[in-house]
């Protein structure tokens, strides 16, 4: 078997247009690895400058102010997702869901679908990034390279003989066809892994990325062998592999989108948006007990604690602040029940869409997906919350404020790690 | 002489006749022509059902808007400021043959006093997610699949004369190795138009809709002259090489080079090379100016002491409390005016870093002729980054403008003793108001794309692009044609 690879490696490195191939496939992969590289790094750059600004304009508001309400009020808080260490690979949805926040203790509806997007124009060319290059570009490069490995020999002549002098007919196109695919496979794969090597991936994610692009590379080098095998003219065979691969990146996918989007009725997101901005400012026109019904019908323990003396008092500000965020409460949940819906149908209609499956795949992987966006989106509300219960007590229950106790107010950084347990 | 270009004329209308012959005998072309019809066809008339529900709903959202504004009952005019007002992007006409950037963008912005809020809720956001490599666009359909298909017809339209000898006899017999490649640039040329037709209709409609001719017949022209790039691309291909599967194995990899890799490296280029700071982090900066300028909420800030001192002067009087305007409303109209000028300082910073990462991208279009058409295309039909920088830049003009008249109302129609003692039980709350006629200044927004001669103007560079991409194509036919003989 030695032999045959061994003769077989030979005959490839003298086969230009195989060469060509080889050699693109291993500059494009190295162009997503690099740039996705210096991608997440200059997130992760991004994100430390922003902490330490966040740092200090929250300390500069916290010396100004003295009072709990006022200091709820002009504290803003950092939040944000951090890249994985695979997100290299598969920069995924990260250019179309926001990353970063900064909120404060008003009602978050109104807050948390800013989104401090990237270039609109670049985010609808789309990234190269190395899931692109694996779920799209390497069917080409297989499809190019086996489409014709029979009908290569059979039109200069040399299928026959070939055949009849071959020990048998896998010693000859298996040893070929190995040879072609652990040459194209590494090609593409091993910029990966001097990527993985220097973020520090985990071994087991690069373990399974690597399952997935092997199984993605057999399913294309076996369907081209297989149509190929007993065709004259390779440019056929060849046209109607591309036409399989166009069905699978673009008709499966665009069917399967208008399908869903027909299928599943969700909530405008601007509608939340009113509904949250009309309660909030309606409150300011209502008797403070409707407010405070609401309020504590969700903090029974502040029940006690609902009069407001004079025009104006913090606790009523903040209540109907929450207040506002309960009256959005159900249409943002069908909005994001929608979301979903949507990305789970998507998912099965990705299994008779190879290249969209194995995108979404190592998009889970390095935690890219729109999955980790959602993710990400209950951090906040979940930090949101710490954040009021943190201030309420000072608010509702009189007692003087000891400045002392902003030590104690909730981290973001926490609320990731509860996230994780 | 012009008897002999009449005979040149029909000899490549002959040749041009006799590859049609052949296309519609080997069933494959027609069946590829078809299926590029159906696509072009599909994708006309669904984004334009897309894009006209759209822009109706946007409409509906943008005049529900105003009449909520418009119908709050009498209140302290800064209530209103807070209380804010929405403006939403419509479309522009040519969006239903390229909606660009706008599902990509948020299409609506909430407009209220003392900050300028990004535009939310991208369609894309609310997606499957399974549009992430192509949509049913007609201009996705026509800039990346239907150079595909012109291959897929086309790649053997010289080399198989190559591969049957039928070449050599041609020109033994006196036809002219360029009356055959016109003419085979002439079939294809033919199969281009067809594929465009549809998309010529659909232009017809955004002329109705509004859109000026000229920018409709550049918008089509730029289509036409980029197939036909491809169509000199597939003809030189096949002209160079010798055999059919060479010159389709050569075509689909510039396919895959030109469309599908090299607009995704133009952009991981430009987002790499020269990387934009977000909102989030120029809103530091933001806060640090606004914090020297003071906070208009509080009118005993020092910041407002000069204003103070030069209206008593103005007025000629020794307290606040005797001004004849009210003196809160004067700091919180001065305030946001000075506010917004910092504000509009960071937005123009980041709109111009997105602008030059825009331009580095397009640049690739001397590399890649489907990188041109994007953003020739984008350009004219108004649906791109431009287009949406005018409505971040219309939309701020619109809220200073609301903001102002209602601060303006404050100063000249709430007494400034009612104002300080608002909070001074239920009567003093009632008594600190304004009739809601104030409200009434809301003018209709409705958003359009820039004029014609400027989306044009923009969009010269891509055409250069296109030009240039076409004449070297030309030169290089020439060089393999002599080759030929």
């Amino acid at each position: 078997m030695m032999r045959q690879i061994n003769r077989e490696w030979r005959f490839m490195l003298r086969q230009r247009y195989v060469m060509v191939i080889l050699l693109c496939s291993f500059l494009v992969s190295t162009f997503s690895v690099t740039t996705g590289l210096s991608e997440v790094n200059a997130q992760r750059q991004t994100i430390e400058r922003l902490k330490q600004a966040d740092i200090i304009d929250r300390t500069k508001a916290q010396a100004k102010y003295d009072d709990a309400g006022s200091l709820a009020y002009y504290s803003f808080h950092l939040v944000y997702s951090e890249p994985s260490n695979l997100a290299f690979a598969a920069l995924g949805e990260r250019d179309v869901y926001p990353w970063k926040h900064r909120i404060r203790m008003l009602a978050l509806e109104g807050q948390i679908y800013e989104s401090d997007a990237q270039n609109a124009e670049l985010a609808q060319a789309g990234k190269i990034d190395f899931a692109f290059v694996i779920s799209v570009l390497s069917p080409f490069f297989l499809i190019l390279l086996f489409h014709d490995l029979i009908a290569s020999e059979r039109a200069s002549g040399r299928h026959n003989l070939l055949v009849t002098t071959a020990k048998s007919v896998y010693a000859l196109w298996g040893a070929r066809a190995a040879v072609r695919f652990g040459a194209i496979f590494l090609c593409v794969l091993l910029p990966f892994y001097i990527g993985a090597a220097i973020s520090d991936a985990a071994l087991g994610a690069v373990l399974q990325i690597t399952l997935w692009c092997f199984l993605y590379f057999a399913f294309w080098t076996a369907l081209s062998i297989y149509l190929g095998r007993n065709a004259n003219s390779a440019p056929r065979i060849a046209s109607a592999l591309i036409g399989l691969w166009a069905l699978f990146a673009f008709v499966i996918p665009i069917l399967g989108d208008l399908t869903i989007e027909q299928s599943i009725q969700a909530p405008k997101g601007s509608d939340i948006l009113l509904t949250q901005r009309e309660a909030v400012n309606d409150a300011w026109d209502l008797p403070v007990e409707t407010t405070m019904e609401a309020f504590v019908a969700k903090h029974p323990e502040y029940k006690n604690d609902t009069n407001v003396e004079g025009g104006f008092e913090w606790k009523w500000y903040y209540a109907f602040q929450q207040v506002g965020d309960q009256v959005a409460a159900p249409i943002s949940k069908e909005y994001r029940a929608a979301a979903h819906k949507k990305h789970d149908l998507a998912g099965y209609v990705s299994f008779f869409a190879p290249p969209m499956l194995i995108q979404r795949k190592m998009a889970e992987i390095a935690q890219t997906d729109a999955v980790a966006a959602f993710e990400y989106e209950q951090n906040i509300r979940d930090f949101h919350k710490s954040l009021r219960l943190f201030y309420y007590p000072w608010l509702f229950r009189h007692d003087e404020f000891d400045k002392s106790q902003l030590n104690l107010m909730p981290q973001f950084e926490q609320t990731l790690i509860n996230s994780k347990n | 002489m012009s008897a002999q270009l009449n005979t040149v004329m029909s000899s490549v209308w002959y040749v041009a006749k006799d590859e049609w012959r052949y296309w519609l005998r080997s069933k494959v072309a027609i069946f590829v022509l078809a299926i590029g019809l159906v696509l072009t066809l599909s994708s006309v008339i669904k984004t334009a059902f897309t894009m006209h529900g759209l822009s109706h709903d946007r409409n509906a959202m943008q005049n529900l808007s105003e009449e909520t504004f418009m119908e709050q009952p009498d209140r302290h005019p800064h209530r209103m400021v807070h209380y804010g007002h929405y403006a939403f992007r419509t479309p522009s006409p040519l969006s239903i043959l390229d909606p660009g950037i706008d599902a990509y963008t948020g299409n609506s912005i909430f407009l209220e006093g003392h900050r300028q809020n990004s535009a939310m809720f991208a369609d894309q956001k609310q997606g499957t997610g399974l549009t992430k490599l192509g949509n049913l666009s007609p201009a996705f359909i026509v800039q990346v699949l239907a150079p595909l298909l012109i291959i897929l017809i086309g790649y053997s339209t010289m080399s198989r004369e190559r591969e049957s000898q039928t070449l050599a006899f041609l020109v033994a017999q006196g036809t002219s190795i360029y009356t055959l490649i016109m003419g085979k640039i002439l079939a294809l040329f033919l199969v281009v138009c067809l594929i465009t037709l549809p998309l010529a209709l659909s232009g017809m409609l955004a002329i109705f809709q509004g859109e000026s001719l000229f920018i409709v017949l550049g918008f089509l022209f730029g289509y036409v002259f980029y197939l036909l790039v491809w169509v000199l691309i597939v003809v030189f291909l096949s002209t160079l090489v010798s055999k059919n599967n060479e010159s389709f194995t050569a075509l689909v990899f510039v396919w895959i080079l030109l469309c599908i890799a090299m607009p995704r490296v133009a952009s991981t280029t430009a987002s790499v090379s020269s990387p934009s700071a977000g909102k989030l982090e120029t809103d530091f900066a933001v806060i640090a100016a606004l914090r020297k300028l003071g906070d208009g909420h509080n009118a005993n800030d020092p910041a407002f002491t000069k204003l103070k001192d030069s209206l008593l002067k103005q007025y000629d009087v020794e307290t606040v409390e005797e001004l004849p305007i009210n003196f809160r409303g004067a700091v919180a109209s001065a305030s946001e005016a000075e506010l917004s000028k910092v504000l509009n300082q960071f937005a123009e910073q980041r709109m111009d870093t997105e602008l030059e990462q825009t331009q580095i991208a397009r640049r690739f279009g001397w590399l890649s002729p489907n990188v041109a058409i994007r953003s020739l295309s984008m350009i004219t039909a108004g649906s791109s980054i431009e287009t949406h920088h005018r409505f971040l830049r219309e939309t701020e003009a619109l809220r200073l403008d609301f903001v102002q008249s209602l601060n303006k109302a404050h100063t000249e129609k709430l007494s400034y003793i009612d104002d300080i003692n608002r909070n001074n039980g239920e009567e003093a709350w009632q008594r600190a108001r304004v009739s809601a006629q104030n409200w009434k200044m809301i003018e209709g927004f409705s958003f359009s794309a820039d004029s014609a001669s400027t989306r044009f103007s923009r969009s010269v560079g891509a055409f250069a692009q296109l030009f240039t991409w076409a004449t070297i194509l030309v030169v290089l036919i020439r060089l393999a044609g002599r080759r030929e003989i």
